[in-house]
């Protein structure tokens, strides 16, 4: 027997797509442009560029299908089409609406307020699901925070305290669920669901019982500050952009940079991470070298209520200022999208979310077109992930153990 | 030599479940630097004894004793402190995660008391590979490497944590005896080391191969603990079981009649598309057994498949008694019939999530007395299946049981009663005993002996060489999907081993 050579790890260089993957992806990328050169700044009125450009993605795609890279391949094939018939829409459209529209610092702003809330409960499902746990009560959980946050902010009058409460709010909710799916082995969407439901109860009951028919007060509620990064201005050339994109984002926005880092780090560069994710994936491997799995799943399952509140913490007292019943309106549901389209990483996730909040930000912009049609692009998300789960661009692989209640011997 | 002194000592062990006394009073010790077998038919007691050493379950009575020292062990990580380390029949390998990452688990090296060090992580495992001339990658992930890997990952896992008790529950019963005998290559390796090796086994000549001593369970309770020196397969067999086992299968001499299943030039595809079965023919006779011998993969599951109707037939005829079943379902053939013992029985076999008397029932259903009118009586089932339990000596689950519930010789007793009940012309067999212990081998083979007697056609197919050879009146060599010789079941194990790799193609063809 000869000793093993010794493990090479990959460097970045070596991740970079070679040979028909490398195609495909310029394929994808060609698709993108098609689209993206119809827009401002760059605003080109021939529909002959968007044509071009996408008919060389598509060819590019079928170059790369036909040397088996088939998901890649799809989606360059796709994304092309897509690059054409926007890219030409948007050479339809009058240039002065156009760039009324498209104005990119103000819809990369918009998508980074949207994406916050989703990033938080993401990472948040991860943490859950990576251990094994089905957290589909997201959304609760994120109401509770909501609901939480706004009032103890403002009973307290004080937005630390607000944030605090929220976090508390989703940790006991997110107990509840652990509590039935880990010790009483209950089904986890049944269980997840009904925390669903338990939360829109409990917080419109609070709210109605605190704030009656007037709603929240739209102002003296503190809220969480802003961070001012007014110095970026005085970067030359692109300062005027950053500033707009990153000048005046909510406190709760750089938080959420902040633990996609720290989970990232936690979760694949830390033992913790690793024990996570053995329960995970083979609880009774985890078991048999000493790790608690019920231990390990409780935590998990507060951690992810406790981020999932923060997310929703964002929501009232950071984006809003207010409350209303069921305010979360599905974001939590969209989390858990973007933590399967993001393949239950925290890159990919965040991501995901990127694209999410992007879409909404789009949409919200879009009634100048059509009122419709901007109703329609918001459910872009679901389609996206009803692709990725199907599978069509590089297929998500959940946790082995996922769903799986574990019974001791 | 060992010495004498016991590192390990259980004594009085008793733990009880519902309903049954899984270890009655058992008394097992362990001497540094043996390998001490323990023996037993499935059920037994042999991994609840283990699992409760490792600390998975706690004892109703009795104690154990490391080193001389009374221990209490509440969790694994209790027993893992003590130096004890265990491979379990079913790996505890997470298959997504690289070969360091499983070793280390729960035991990481760290950088700065937060981060893994998988720099460290891999080296530390490498070098323990390498110690124990194991040629493992530590960054290889667990589902790329072969199984018989994956059981070295399982004892780098216990050398990792410095293990001084090795346990190992059937180890041998994933590996071939290429695998094995390496393995007991390892075993020996670190014997010398200094470590003491449990070896549970049911496979009477590989225990009798690699232990210093033998300690027999059977039912829960301690039948003996005797040296290796003066056991014989016949004795540990009659400790095991607790009667006289007929090791040697006694049968009349063939008297075949008509041909009853017949195949053509047969050609099937595999899953993939690719040729798995070429040109095959044969045809197997009223009252005699053939017996396809041939090494895992070389088109047997697809030859099966296609002589149960299961599979398409690509191209060639199979003929059951006179009539031309190429080309028909599964259904079909069944009710021509051909009954089908399956390679699987726990996925193919047997339904788990089913009672007894409805797996029973799975081909009767449509008739009397199970169902009359297209409804089906419950109560029927119920009854028949009582019957046929009894019939077929099934123990441990009544109609209402579980298929799940049972051990592997009782579930594979139900898949006998269900095909042989049915009356069938053909019974094909795939891996009939895969699995089972020697009381249940005993127990199939005397089936099968009894069925030819009935005057059925039987086609034997088997990756076990002495069973092949005790049983069959024939025996056919596959290899690479073709028949490649036929042996009088006089023939030795050598000769068919040459076969089995293809040595005689030529000669045949």
């Amino acid at each position: 027997m000869t000793a093993p050579a010794a493990a090479v790890r990959p460097t970045l260089l070596d991740r970079l797509p070679r040979g028909a993957r490398a195609v495909a992806w310029a394929g994808i990328l060609l698709g993108l442009l098609a689209f993206f050169v119809a827009l401002p700044p760059i605003t080109v009125r021939s529909p002959v560029v968007p044509f071009l450009l996408g008919l060389l993605g598509i060819a590019a795609g079928i170059w790369a299908l036909t040397r088996g890279v088939r998901r890649l391949g799809w989606s360059a094939i796709v994304l092309s089409i897509l690059g054409i018939g926007l890219g030409y829409l948007a050479t339809l459209s009058g240039e002065a609406k156009l760039s009324g529209v498209v104005v990119w610092s103000a819809l990369l702003a918009a998508m980074l307020r949207f994406a916050t809330p989703l990033t938080f409960a993401a990472i948040g499902g991860m943490f859950s699901e990576r251990s094994g746990v089905v957290n589909i009560g997201l959304e609760g959980m994120m109401l509770m925070g909501a609901f939480f946050a706004i009032l103890a902010a403002d009973k307290l009058n004080s937005w630390p305290l607000g944030i605090l409460a929220a976090i508390v709010a989703g940790g006991l909710t997110a107990l509840i669920h652990a509590f039935v799916s880990i010790q009483l082995r209950a089904d986890q969407i049944v269980s997840g669901t009904a925390i669903n439901f338990l939360a829109l109860g409990v917080t419109g009951y609070f709210f109605i019982d605190t704030y009656g028919d007037q709603g929240t007060p739209g102002s003296g509620i503190p809220r969480i500050p802003e961070v001012d990064l007014g110095f970026l201005g005085s970067v030359p050339r692109a300062g005027e952009f950053l500033e707009a994109v990153f000048g005046h984002l909510n406190l709760m926005i750089w938080l959420s940079f902040l633990t996609l880092i720290v989970a990232y780090v936690v979760m694949f560069k830390s033992p913790i991470g690793l024990r996570i994710r053995s329960v995970g994936e083979h609880p009774r491997a985890a078991d048999t070298v000493g790790i608690s799995v019920y231990l390990v799943r409780y935590l998990c399952v507060m951690v992810s209520g406790m981020l999932a509140a923060l997310g929703g913490a964002y929501l009232s007292i950071g984006f809003l200022g207010s409350f209303n019943e069921n305010m979360t309106a599905g974001r939590g549901f969209i989390a858990l999208a973007a933590l399967i389209f993001g393949n239950w990483r925290p890159l990919g996730a965040f991501g995901a979310a990127l694209l999410f909040g992007f879409s909404s930000a789009l949409a919200q912009r879009l009634p100048e077109y059509s009122t419709s049609g901007a109703v329609l692009f918001q459910a872009l998300p679901y389609v996206l992930t009803l692709i990725a789960v199907a599978g069509v661009i590089g297929r998500s692989i959940p946790p082995a153990a996922i769903g799986r209640p574990y019974v001791k011997q | 030599m060992p010495d004498e002194t016991p590192v390990l000592e259980m004594r009085g062990i008793t733990k009880r479940f519902p309903g049954i006394v899984a270890n009655d009073a058992i008394d097992f010790d362990l001497r540094k630097g043996e390998v001490h077998a323990l023996l037993g038919e499935n059920g037994a007691g042999k991994s609840t004894l283990m699992n409760i050493l490792y600390g998975l379950y706690t004892p109703d009575e009795g104690e154990i004793l490391i080193r001389g020292e009374r221990v209490v062990m509440h969790s694994p990580r209790d027993a893992i402190a003590q130096g004890i380390g265990m491979v379990h029949q079913h790996f505890m390998l997470i298959p997504v995660m690289t070969v360091a990452e499983n070793v280390v688990l729960a035991d990481e090296p760290r950088t700065g008391g937060v981060l893994l060090d998988y720099a460290e992580a891999e080296k530390r495992v490498g070098e323990l590979a390498q110690r124990f001339k194991f040629a493992i990658d530590p960054h290889a992930t667990i589902q790329s490497i072969s199984v018989a890997q994956q059981q070295r990952v399982e004892i780098l896992k216990a050398l990792y944590r410095e293990a001084d008790i090795l346990i190992l529950d059937e180890p041998t019963a994933v590996l071939t005896p290429q695998e094995a005998t390496e393995l007991f290559d390892i075993l020996r390796a670190l014997i010398a080391e200094g470590l003491s090796v449990i070896f549970i086994s049911h496979k009477l000549d590989e225990v009798l191969q690699i232990s210093d001593r033998i300690t027999t369970l059977r039912r829960g309770k301690h039948v003996e603990t005797i040296p290796r020196a003066g056991a014989t397969e016949e004795s540990l067999a009659t400790a095991m079981v607790g009667r006289e086992v007929l090791l040697e299968v006694e049968k009349k001499p063939v008297e075949p009649g008509e041909a009853l299943l017949r195949a053509e030039h047969l050609s099937v595809l595999d899953d993939r598309g690719l040729p798995a079965v070429r040109d095959v023919s044969f045809e197997v006779c009223a009252g005699e057994i053939v017996g396809i011998a041939g090494v895992d993969g070389n088109g047997q599951t697809e030859l099966i498949d296609a002589l149960t109707g299961l599979s398409r037939i690509e191209s060639g005829r199979v003929f059951v008694g006179e009539d031309d079943c190429t080309g028909k379902t599964a259904r079909e053939y069944l009710d021509e019939g051909v009954g089908h013992i399956p390679e699987d029985r726990q996925r193919r076999g047997l339904v788990l999530d089913f009672t007894l008397a409805e797996n029973l029932a799975l081909y009767a259903y449509r008739q009397p007395p199970v169902s009359r009118f297209g409804w089906l009586s419950p109560g029927r089932m119920v009854d028949r299946a009582r019957g046929l339990l009894e019939k077929y000596d099934v123990r441990g689950g009544s109609p209402q049981t579980r298929a799940s519930a049972l051990s592997g010789g009782n579930q594979q007793k139900v898949v006998l009663a269900r095909e042989v009940e049915r009356d069938p012309k053909v019974l094909v067999a795939a891996q009939p005993t895969r699995g089972l212990d020697v009381g249940a081998i005993e127990f199939v083979h005397r089936r099968l002996v009894e069925e030819r007697g009935e005057g059925r056609a039987i086609l034997l197919v088997s990756f076990e060489l002495e069973e092949i050879l005790s049983l069959s009146d024939r025996i056919l060599v596959i290899y690479e999907g073709r028949i490649v010789g036929e042996f009088p079941p006089t023939v030795t194990r050598e000769e068919l081993g040459v076969a089995m790799l293809g040595g005689t193609r030529e000669a045949a063809a």
